[in-house]
């Protein structure tokens, strides 16, 4: 297994040899993950561009981790030259996400650091225009945030359908018959 | 005259959200001084389904019967992806057989789509009788679908763990046939459409890629190979049993709608060669590894991209899992979201009004895969 | 513009003489492929209403609802589903999930209306006749439900007869929660259990890691679920939705699990006494009935003395259940722990020699018979009264109190319950060689299909249709069991099929002991000639009410000598329900 990813730990050491704090995983086969931080990313992707080879942006996402207050940008970076994947994870205070644009090294940065923008509110300094994508007039919560209530939003805009509203719960009419209470209990975990 | 020309006024159109021959809806703002375009913007939205914000909500097992809508002419690479990635971060394996399968699924889905694109490349320049033709052809493969997986369009066939439903009896001998029939009506495809002389007047020189740029640029599949340029994920990184399978990749000179609708041409006959060799290698064995009750199927927290070379390029999955019965998230790239948006824009620089649809066609644009 | 390029498309002309393959005069409709996934089929008699279809659509098409001629009942929530087909994507994974089979999805597809109420379908209540057109239907070869059970390691059966240590292992960690991962928490187990447990959520809380949690649900109405976890005759699993296609949830085993995993319940489940009410309880028997009411009228703040006639609690869980199946040392942490919260049990104490039914009744705001059924019937042969012909019931409690019993070389059961199996087992493992003797036949057994199977691992005989009809001696010792053969015959009043003996088949086993084991009665020669008057008892059981009130007010009971299912669970109900009633009773003015 080690053998065959020689190229993968090679570049790990190339990257490490130029930024010592990247923290580089090698996933498996044609694929590392780095972990970085947000102040330098430019430079350090533009090296990855440049002199490493990773030409292709394959697409910028964003993960919401609401539990510890931050956003995760994954920038997925391919190497046609070596065929490994790269993700380059940023992780972002969600008080205050703002990350350098990258629409200057790709021009379709633009749109993905454009949507991201409109769904999840993270700041692109230096982008062109962050002007809606795909939302139109919207001022509620960015919606691709964990804490935008889905439901609520479909609860409050459209109307459901009559006639179903016998439905009953399984579990509870069971319940019911047999006269059984389920308690609530505060679950620990 | 001359004179009134040179002073022409910048006009704005706005082209769509209709089109002839894409399916879905965009609009595209054209700033124009006469019928050329200065400048264009893309506009989406009129298709944002939030897939990707449905799936955190629902289980991982009732993501797979979503994923396949948010490519109409090409489902199966949604539904192929997302389990791969959950069979990554799970480490699950996927018996052979389904696997041979998939690939089965994958090449009948891209001959699909590619006669789809016929139809819309050639209704975008008038050519009407070509829709009909390609359209109709489909259906067969269609039938296919249908006897394989229950549904024509939307499969829902593939799923973690391997496919639904093992090849009902008689089925390769069916695909062969069909194979066989679209393998005789390229003739009258080449007749009507890749030797016309219509055609290639209107394709050649037009909506040219700068081949240097092409990679920088995004640029994927077969607006990728039809700049010269090798690359294909089926070779880049073999996914299921593509490194079994004998196939070259084929590119085409030109940089221009000509050189990608050549490359989709003989794609055609590379998908029926692939799909004879699977139904010739394909194993006898079991079709699915089973995972978890789906009720209660919690997938390691972990995170996985894998990538399809979809009929319009590579078509990948970011899926991240916090160890829960539900996705963290699930991200899809679709090509079109480049080609699309920052590629169209600026090819269609420069110009005529007539070739706006042609162009974007040739790109593969489809924008329910932008707006997911 | 080459010539070539602007005449080939021309060629498209030859087209014109060409038949059209896809439109047909006269309109014929599509003959759909074998899978085809169309409008749905219930089989409406198949289907338990387990609403699994619901909980799996992913558009939430599927509703529960109540339909007209389908009642609620045991193993059936008497819900149905009913289909949006407005919602519907007809993905099928409604078909894949479904764990009886009854649903289905069929070749037809055509339906339009502007009415949207003509859009819901209950499938196989709306259009039965799709029923003949059945196309996308479970597979045998790939399945989403896990049918398999996680096996449950045991002894050795060569090994297990040498001692009386615990047969079953038990789950490990990892095995439990992949057998609770199986269960898709329907609640359909809960319409059998006796107790009404929570089951749902007692097993997706140990899927989930939650041991704890676990531990707190099955407390909520259950205060011996140690015993329960290895001893229920597990009437929920009988029921399970996925027994209908496979394997039942280990439900058992899972509790079993859940409460072994803690030696002191008291330090998970920090259960709040309410303060002292004021109100005493004197209860009759230490039995699962007993104990549970007074466990849970502990915990509500009465005053509760349990009157028990042997050294030791637990009834017939103690006295009857053999060690290799509920070691004491599960039965003294339970005993411990109610001890523990408050209940007050007054050992080696007969009601109506040591101390009388009224004294009870006198010192206590309310009374709770749980005697349980401990006295034997006889076989009704003659030989009965001869040396070591032994009764079951009475050899399980000595050989449980640490006595000894003679069995000799060679022992015949008579009985087919699990009273008679645990007597055959316990008598191999004194060294006997055993042979059970039943009147029908082994499918017709009322003891648990495991057991049966153990016995005979364990090497035990056992001969059906088999009647005893003498016990020959010899010296005034048992010599030989003289017994007929049976054929079965249909039950003229439509029950289960009756054994008649057939004449002249007729055969003689030597045998050291007999020990019979055709059931058990109650003793009611504690109660005083005034109360036996006043205190309702039919055919033998104490007639109560809902709330397991008896005739006279102030007197409830349950147990063995109430119920008719006559196993531990069904104990614990009527101790919970009795609860209910004496709450109601002392403290609603």
């Amino acid at each position: 297994m080690d053998s065959k990813l020689i190229k993968e730990q090679e570049i790990k050491r190339n990257i490490n040899n130029a930024f010592r704090s990247a923290e580089v995983t090698v996933v498996r086969r044609r694929r590392i993950s780095v972990r970085f931080r947000a102040g330098i990313l430019p430079a350090f992707i533009s090296y990855l561009k440049e002199y490493m080879g990773f030409v292709h942006l394959v697409m910028i996402s964003c993960v919401d981790w609401l539990e510890d207050n931050q956003f995760e940008l994954v920038y997925h970076l391919w190497s046609y030259e070596e065929h490994i994947h790269a993700m380059i994870k940023i992780r972002l205070d969600r008080d205050n996400a703002q990350i350098k644009s990258l629409s200057s090294l790709w021009p379709h940065a633009e749109t993905y650091e454009r949507e991201i923008h409109e769904m999840f509110g993270v700041d692109f300094e230096g982008h062109p225009g962050l002007t809606d994508l795909i939302l139109e007039d919207w001022s509620d919560l960015p919606p691709m945030r964990r804490d935008f209530d889905t439901r609520a939003f479909v609860a409050e805009t459209f109307e459901w359908r009559k006639g179903r509203e016998d439905a009953q719960d399984v579990r509870q009419t069971i319940s019911a018959r047999y006269g059984e209470t389920i308690p609530e209990f505060k679950k620990d975990k | 005259m001359a004179a009134l020309l040179t002073k022409e006024k910048e006009t704005t159109l706005y082209l769509g959200p209709q089109h002839p021959g894409i399916t879905g809806n965009m609009m595209v703002e054209l700033k124009l001084t006469g019928d050329t375009i200065q400048r264009a913007k893309t506009h989406v939205g009129y298709l944002h389904r939030a897939f990707e914000k449905l799936m955190e909500e629902r289980l991982w097992m009732q993501c797979f019967p979503i994923v396949c809508r948010i490519c109409v002419p090409e489902p199966d690479p949604n539904e192929e992806n997302l389990a791969r990635a959950i069979e990554e971060i799970e480490g699950r394996e996927v018996p052979e057989r389904a696997q041979y399968i998939r690939v089965l699924m994958l090449e009948l889905a891209r001959i699909t789509a590619y006669l789809m694109w016929m139809g819309g490349q050639s209704g975008s320049m008038g050519l009407y009788t070509m829709p009909q033709w390609s359209i109709g052809d489909r259906d067969y493969i269609l039938d296919l679908f249908e006897e394989l997986t229950g549904g024509r369009v939307y499969h829902m066939y593939i799923w973690a763990g391997g496919v639904r439903r093992d090849l009902p009896v008689g089925f390769k001998d069916r695909v062969r046939k069909v194979m066989d029939y679209i393998e005789s009506r390229l003739v009258d495809y080449d007749r009507l459409l890749f030797e016309n002389a219509i055609f290639l007047k209107r394709a050649q020189g037009i909506g040219i890629i700068d081949k240097e740029k092409a990679l920088e640029w995004g640029v994927v599949g077969p607006p990728l190979r039809g700049c010269g340029i090798a690359h294909d994920v089926r070779k880049d990184e073999p996914y299921e049993v593509y490194d079994q399978l004998d196939f070259e990749l084929i590119t085409h000179e030109g940089n221009d709608v000509y050189s990608r609708a050549m490359v989709r041409r003989k794609e055609i006959e590379q998908s029926i060669h692939i799909i004879r060799q699977v139904l010739d290698k394909m194993p006898s064995g079991p079709i699915h590894n089973p995972g978890p009750n789906p009720l209660k199927w919690k997938v390691p927290a972990g995170d996985a991209y894998v990538r399809t070379e979809s009929a319009r390029g590579e078509f990948g999955y970011y899926v991240v899992s916090d160890g829960s019965l539900k996705p963290r998230r699930v991200h899809v790239r679709g090509p079109a979201y480049v080609h699309g948006i920052a590629l169209l824009e600026h090819l269609l620089q420069g110009a005529n009004v007539a070739d706006v649809s042609f162009i974007m066609n040739s790109l593969g644009t489809c924008p329910p895969e932008i707006e997911r | 513009m080459s010539i070539k390029g602007t005449l080939l498309p021309f060629s498209a002309l030859k087209f014109l003489g060409k038949k059209p393959h896809t439109v047909r005069y006269p309109y014929q409709k599509k003959k759909t492929a074998e899978r085809y996934r169309g409008f749905h089929y219930n089989d409406i008699e198949e289907c338990i209403g387990c609403g699994t279809c619901a909980t799996i659509c992913q558009n939430e098409a599927i509703d529960m609802i109540q339909i007209e001629g389908i009642e609620a009942k045991k193993g059936d929530s008497g819900l149905r589903p009913r289909v949006d087909n407005g919602r519907c994507c007809w993905c099928g994974l409604c078909v894949e999930m479904c764990p009886t089979g009854s649903l289905s999805l069929t070749d037809q597809y055509l339906h339009t209306s502007s009415d949207p109420e003509s859009y819901l379908l209950v499938p196989g209540v709306d259009h039965p006749e799709f029923a003949e057109h059945l196309s996308f239907v479970k597979d045998d070869e790939v399945r989403l439900l896990d049918l398999a059970r996680v096996p449950m390691k045991e002894l050795d059966p060569q090994e297990r007869v040498k001692s009386f240590a615990e047969v079953v292992v038990g789950y490990m960690q990892e095995e439990a929660r992949r057998e609770a991962t199986r269960c898709i928490d329907c609640g359909i187990c809960v319409t059998a259990c006796p107790d009404h447990m929570h089951i749902p959520e007692y097993i997706g809380a140990i899927a989930d890691a939650d041991d704890e949690l676990a531990l707190k649900y099955i407390y909520d109405n259950n205060p011996m679920p140690e015993m329960c976890g290895k001893v229920c005759t597990r009437q929920c699993e009988t029921v399970c939705a996925i027994g209908h296609l496979g394997e039942p949830i280990a439900i058992r085993w899972l509790k079993r699990y859940a409460t072994e995993q803690f030696p002191d319940p008291a330090a998970v489940l920090n259960p709040t006494i309410a303060p002292a009410n004021g109100k005493k309880v004197g209860i009759v028997g230490a039995g699962p009935a007993g104990l549970s009411a007074g466990y849970y009228l502990a915990l509500r703040g009465f005053d509760v003395t349990i009157y028990e006639a042997l050294p030791k609690a637990g009834g017939m869980t103690f006295a009857g259940i053999p060690k290799y199946r509920f070691p004491m040392d599960s039965l003294d942490k339970q005993i411990g722990y109610m001890e523990k919260i408050g209940v007050k049990i007054k050992y080696n104490t007969r009601v109506g020699k040591d101390i009388t039914f009224q004294e009870i009744r006198k010192n206590n705001d309310a009374t709770f018979i749980g005697i349980g059924f401990h006295v034997p019937y006889k076989l009704g042969i003659s030989g009965e009264d001869l040396q070591n012909s032994i009764q079951a019931i009475e050899f399980l409690r000595t050989i449980n109190l640490g006595g000894n019993v003679y069995v000799g070389k060679k022992a015949v059961v008579i009985g087919g319950g699990n009273v008679a199996i645990d007597a055959a087992r316990v008598a191999r493992r004194l060294g006997a060689e055993v042979t059970i003797l039943y009147r029908r036949r082994v499918q017709d057994m009322p003891a648990d299909w495991e057991e049966i199977e153990a016995a005979e691992d364990e090497g035990v005989e056992i001969i059906p249709q088999g009647i005893p009809l003498e016990i020959i001696g010899e010296d005034g010792k048992v010599k030989a069991v003289k017994y007929g053969m049976a054929e079965m015959v249909p039950d003229p009043r439509g029950g289960r099929p009756r054994p008649k003996l057939i004449e002249g088949n007729e055969h003689i086993m030597e045998t050291d002991t007999i020990i019979g084991a055709i059931g058990q009665e109650a003793d009611y020669s504690f109660l005083p000639e005034d109360l036996k008057e006043e205190l309702k008892i039919e055919r033998g059981r104490v007639v109560v009410n809902e709330f397991k009130q008896t005739s006279i007010p102030d007197v409830f009971a349950g147990g063995d000598n109430v119920n008719r299912t006559m196993d531990a669970i069904s104990a614990i109900a009527d101790g919970v329900k009795a609860v209910e009633g004496i709450t109601h009773y002392l403290m609603d003015e």
